[in-house]
């Protein structure tokens, strides 16, 4: 099988020799939906660049369609990159932006015009047509670069933080205009963010990168569920860190035991006969019970805790508990199960999960 | 004192300033319309008149005090000026743009460039004469002159265009390239039409420059001289209100060469938007 995209142990070292990027690998089907999340500084534009052909690759090998292309120039390659900044060309219409990549590609012009009308028409620009870029708003600019972008039909089409200029609203609105037009235009998407949300609503599957490393490669719902590591355990999502070891098995869940007792919860792959690892509890996973319900004797997975903080910021409420070893832990819910007042700071309360829903990982 | 006094004070610092600077050439102004041939570049005005401008174009009957020996020094100071213009641009340009990216040795070679418009002109003036000398070439105007005047020019211009590319942008080319228009094309539709103010001003500081070049060229130039060593020329024997009249003159000469920048800036931002309508319709 032929990937659109393949990384093997690409990395990248930068002239005064601080590395950017170590082995990374990735394969890509025709038509993913591929998001670069992490930190900034974690490598996932240095990464986009060397796709695009803007940085060189020091080690390692690209290959776009099966061919090798790691001393391809950028105008060689089968990629279009959408920029942060949209980067139109201020000098030329929004016609002209949109076709020129055409015009230098010697496509004739009716078939030309053609093209653009289409992807002018697609993304709604067809009444500023005319118009200088640097007259229109934001959210316009951006689907001007889109339609420049995708009008060449690239193999593959790199969007660097596309969406971070723009505000909240109009963020939410693009997201879904950019899902829905990748999925009919079947064009493979790498998409480069900081934002989890975006990442997570947007994407087929997500690398989550970390100074210049690629930390875990999955799905939205794996990845939100089941972290591999302790970097994406606290990156996405709210999840409470434990660390211990691992003490036998029960069934399906893994025994770990920590310095506030003995806690379970499902392995996430194979833990390789390690004894040092980490228990992630995720907020929403836990349950808060009054000290003295009583009805949780014998139950697994039962720690003291007293309630610091509760807050409601609209249908979801915070609260923060702390244990008798001076962690702190996250919980959220529905306001339906913790009614404001419920737990006011002070109370003292047993905090619960089901093993299921708890990850153990490979401490480092 | 409250706001309103300061700004009468700071305005009556600002005309002052302004007097001091602009005095002496109205003073040039208002002298070479003095009535010739008998009356001197000095106060009173004896009577106004235009006879020192018809002197210049030898429109006046012939007297004991000779025509400005101007003509052929003028076409030779402007072909300089063209010539030095042009190179120096070229050049401004070309090295900006190369010292976009980091090199070895960039640092040395920057002071390079910049040391041509540092040292004493009378020093590299004098330097070129010996070295020409000693290598028996002729020295002319358009040869070790031109060759000092774009030396000392070219890194006005690369200083402006190193300006320019701080301010531009580079992911509109990235942009290009990834469309797959190759670096030269990039440069050449995308890349010099949004730096060309720039370059407008890079001409205009080498023209300007080289034609009111005096020092490098007193020693450099040869036998034929360039229009400033004609003029000073004609000081080592007496002043006559003519060579007022050429300041006035060459004076209106350099607002028309702004004019024209000006028209210019305004057609390549107004050609820009034309050429984008025209190219699609």
């Amino acid at each position: 099988m032929i990937f659109d995209l393949e990384l093997n142990c690409v990395g990248k070292v930068y002239d005064n020799g601080t590395p950017a990027v170590i082995d990374f690998n990735l394969s890509v089907s025709k038509g993913e939906f591929i998001a670069f999340l992490g930190p900034s500084g974690c490598g996932k534009t240095t990464t986009l660049r060397m796709i695009a052909g803007f940085e060189g690759i020091s080690s390692g090998d690209m290959l776009i369609r099966g061919e090798r292309v790691n001393d391809v120039p950028p105008q060689r390659r089968p990629t279009s990159m959408i920029f942060q900044n949209y980067a139109l060309f201020p000098h030329m219409s929004v016609r002209r932006n949109v076709g020129y990549g055409l015009e230098v590609k010697g496509v004739a012009k009716a078939d030309r015009e053609a093209k653009v009308d289409r992807i002018l028409a697609t993304l709604g620009l067809e009444d500023i047509a005319e118009r200088k870029p640097e007259k229109l708003s934001g959210g316009q600019r951006q689907r001007i670069a889109l339609a420049r972008g995708l009008v060449v039909e690239p193999d593959i089409l790199l969007l660097d933080e596309p969406l971070g200029a723009l505000d909240a609203n109009l963020r939410k609105a693009i997201q879904n205009e950019l899902k829905l037009l990748q999925k009919s235009l079947g064009v493979t998407f790498i998409f480069v963010t900081h934002a989890q949300s975006e990442a997570l609503a947007l994407s087929d599957r997500i690398v989550v990168m970390n100074q210049g490393r690629v930390e875990q490669v999955s799905p939205p719902h794996q990845l939100y569920t089941r972290p591999n590591t302790p970097f994406v355990a606290q990156f996405i999502g709210r999840n409470t860190v434990l660390p211990g070891e691992v003490a036998g098995s029960e069934g399906e869940d893994v025994v770990v035991t920590t310095g506030i007792g003995t806690l379970s919860g499902r392995a996430n792959g194979a833990l390789a006969n390690r004894r040092r690892v980490n228990l992630v509890v995720p907020a929403e996973a836990i349950e808060v019970h009054a000290a003295d319900e009583g009805v949780l004797a014998g139950a697994k997975n039962r720690i003291d805790a007293r309630i610091e903080r509760s807050e409601v910021v609209g249908h979801i409420a915070h609260l923060t508990a702390r244990l008798q070893d001076g962690r702190a832990v996250s919980l959220e819910a529905h306001v339906d199960k913790y009614r404001p007042g419920a737990f006011p700071a002070g109370t003292p309360v047993l905090l619960s999960w089901n093993p299921a829903e708890a990850t153990v990982i490979p401490a480092h | 004192m409250n706001a309103s006094g300061i700004k009468l004070g700071l305005g009556f610092y600002t005309a002052l300033f302004i007097v001091f600077l602009y005095g002496p050439l109205a003073i040039l102004a208002v002298l070479s319309f003095q009535i010739g041939p008998e009356g001197g570049p000095q106060f009173p005005i004896i009577e106004w008149s235009t006879y020192w401008y018809k002197h210049l174009f030898g429109l006046t009957p012939p007297s004991r005090i000779a025509p400005l020996p101007i003509e052929q020094a003028l076409v030779r100071s402007l072909a300089l000026a063209v010539m030095t213009m042009i190179v120096s641009t070229v050049l401004g340009v070309t090295a900006a743009q190369a010292f976009r990216k980091k090199f070895r040795g960039s640092g040395v070679v920057f002071y390079l460039i910049v040391l041509g418009m540092m040292v004493p002109g009378v020093l590299v003036g004098l330097g070129m004469a010996l070295v020409a000398n000693t290598l028996g070439i002729d020295r002319h105007w358009w040869g070790t002159a031109f060759v000092l005047h774009v030396v000392y020019t070219f890194p006005f211009a690369f200083l402006v265009m190193l300006a320019i590319f701080n301010r531009f942008d580079p992911s509109v080319e990235e942009a290009a390239w990834s469309l797959g228009v190759t670096p030269a094309r990039t440069f050449r539709k995308v890349t010099f039409p949004l730096i060309f103010p720039g370059v407008l001003s890079a001409m205009l500081f080498a023209f300007t420059l080289s034609y009111d070049e005096f020092s490098r060229t007193l020693f450099a130039s040869g036998r034929d001289l360039t229009l400033p060593l004609a003029i000073y020329g004609t000081f080592s024997v007496e002043v006559h209100p003519n060579v007022f009249a050429f300041g006035v003159l060459t004076t209106l000469f350099s607002f028309a060469l702004l004019g024209t920048y000006a028209v210019l800036m305004g057609l390549s931002v107004r050609r820009a938007k034309r050429v984008a309508i025209q190219e699609e319709a």
